[in-house]
């Protein structure tokens, strides 16, 4: 496993779906990288072996969803087994998981839950990204949640239980410009404020993508589904995030209503375009 | 203050429940009532649960009409919800639910044609293993060969029917010609070997004795005892051929003998 502490500089990728992995098989389009949920490439069938075939070609990232880094009770042994077995193969750019729960007693909830920011989650978030650290030989990016509800007896912000967890482990972050305006717009507080707090030298990956607005009870609530294009606020948001971190890996995602490649690269082409006057302005300023 | 281990398994209760009234006062409305919070929660892990399912049991959904299959599936989530987060793995008893939901008593091919589609299911996910030569056993001698258990290709799942199911599935696949899927639900059983090619997943049918031998085969039995199997299907059955058609399919991985020295051959990933 890579990514050791120094961010590598990838530029733009896109989630790779695989209604689009043929057309990527066949055409190889300019892409930076792709990045594959680990769960799903876990078998050693063809979409493995599909995927084994782009690695020469593309960098890849590997974003796991079912760590459950957030769960009360032990990590599953066997799922970090397999997670090791799947890095050996792919040896990925990037590795990354979620601040977030999704396992209790056995079964798997199948969505990235809530946690509760006191002292008690930190101990245990903190214990299960060192194990998971050690037992894959390599730092990890957490990535903030998109949240709809929080607990009563949250003491801690969010982006202070995650710089927290930074100091702690020494792994890298991975911020979702997307999950910081959703849960900002849904439970309250500033996405500005909530970047500038952010460890900025921990951030090793940015997640943009496009969100969906529902109605709760005559009150908007915005749901993280990944099914629309980026909106203008959150490339605001983008904007700002790359003042602050510099040009760090930026991933498209686009997970439901999946679009055309060519809608995905439109997409990705716009925040090239974001990483380079960010490049731009860095220079402007230093001459 | 309630600790993160009882939090967690209340909000599981809740998200394949009703409500939890003490995690109900853990949380904060915002707004809106915390009911109104946990239910999104709740519809996310319900509805993707839902489409894990849709994805791989096609021809059930069809079969049954998309709400029915949805009613089906959250019943059945509730009952048995994933033990791990590999979702190609989940769904494995949703062909016995099936054969018991109540609603679904009429529909008595039902069952067997999820059996089906989750056999294929397998055959996609297993793990790439090159197959024994052709002529690994050539020189063994028939005593020993007797005495053999053998390990199949891990993708190879075979599948009885007292239905037409091989029918069903491919009539209602979305290339199917629909003038011509009248089935008649009398025509019989089937007995399906499902398995992956390369790449491809696909079944085909077996005559009654041949898939007495490969299941028996399948279900750990020495060769000679799954001869006995077919031969009670078939008094003639050719157990030679059998055995060389088995290996010429590339359908075994390995061996094992079954007593006197243990030795294998094993699987060589591609």
């Amino acid at each position: 496993m890579v990514n050791m502490g120094s961010i590598p500089k990838l530029g733009v990728g896109i989630g790779l779906r695989a209604p689009h992995v043929a057309e990527v098989l066949a055409t190889r389009p300019a892409i930076g990288w792709f990045e594959v949920h680990a769960e799903n490439y876990m078998a050693g069938g063809p979409p493995l072996a599909a995927l084994e075939q782009l690695r020469a070609d593309y960098p890849l990232s590997v974003h796991g969803v079912g760590l459950s880094l957030g769960s009360a009770a032990a990590l599953d042994t066997r799922h970090l087994a397999r997670l090791k077995t799947l890095l050996a193969r792919l040896e990925p750019a990037l590795v990354s998981e979620h601040l977030a729960w999704s396992m209790t007693g056995g079964i798997y909830l199948n969505h990235l839950l809530p946690l509760p920011y006191t002292e008690e989650t930190l101990d245990i978030v903190v214990q299960h990204v060192r194990y998971a650290q050690e037992v894959l030989q390599g730092r990890l990016l957490i990535e903030n949640p998109s949240s709809y509800l929080r607990f009563a007896h949250s003491v801690i912000p969010e982006p202070e239980f995650l710089g927290e967890l930074v100091r702690r482990t020494g792994c890298g972050l991975l911020c979702d410009v997307n999950n910081i305006y959703v849960s900002c717009w849904n439970l309250g507080g500033d996405p500005l404020a909530y970047l500038d707090t952010l460890p900025a030298r921990a951030v090793g990956e940015i997640h943009v993508a496009g969100h969906a607005a529902n109605d709760a009870d005559g009150q908007t609530i915005l749901i993280d589904d990944h099914g629309a294009p980026v909106t203008a606020a959150v490339w605001a948001l983008y904007a700002h995030a790359l003042a602050r971190f510099g040009p760090v890996p930026t991933l498209l995602e686009w997970d439901t209503n999946i679009p055309d490649l060519a809608v995905l690269r439109g997409e990705a082409h716009t925040a090239e375009r974001y990483i380079q006057r960010a490049e731009e302005a860095v220079y402007a300023g230093v001459a | 203050m309630p600790a993160l281990r009882d939090l967690q398994s209340a909000f599981l209760r809740a998200m394949l429940g009703p409500d939890e009234p003490q995690l109900l006062e853990a949380l904060v409305g915002d707004g809106l009532l915390p009911t109104a919070r946990l239910q999104m929660y709740r519809h996310h892990v319900l509805t993707s649960l839902t489409e894990v399912l849709q994805v791989t049991f096609p021809v059930i959904c069809r079969l049954v009409d998309e709400r029915f299959f949805r009613y089906a599936a959250d019943a059945y989530i509730r009952q048995s919800p994933p033990e791990a987060p590999c979702l190609f793995e989940y769904g494995a008893h949703f062909p016995a639910f099936l054969a018991t939901f109540p609603p679904c008593r009429a529909l008595v091919y039902l069952a067997d044609v999820a059996r089906l589609e989750w056999a294929l299911n397998v055959a996609l996910h297993a793990e790439a293993c090159a197959p024994i030569a052709t002529d690994a056993l050539r020189d063994m001698p028939g005593n020993e060969v007797a005495g053999l258990t053998v390990q199949c290709h891990p993708s190879l799942t075979l599948v009885r029917s007292p239905w037409p199911i091989d029918q069903i599935w491919r009539a209602n696949q979305a290339d199917a010609d629909v003038t011509a899927a009248v089935i008649d639900l009398r025509a019989g059983g089937v007995c399906l070997e499902i398995f992956r090619w390369e790449d491809a997943v696909g079944f085909r049918t077996l005559a009654p004795p041949v898939y007495a031998f490969r299941a028996a085969l399948a279900a750990g039995y020495r060769l000679d005892m799954a001869a006995e199997a077919a031969l009670a299907a078939e008094e003639d059955f050719d157990v030679v051929h059998a055995l060389a058609d088995l290996l010429a399919d590339g359908s075994v991985r390995g061996w094992t003998r079954s007593h006197a020295t243990r030795e294998s051959a094993s699987c060589t990933h591609r």
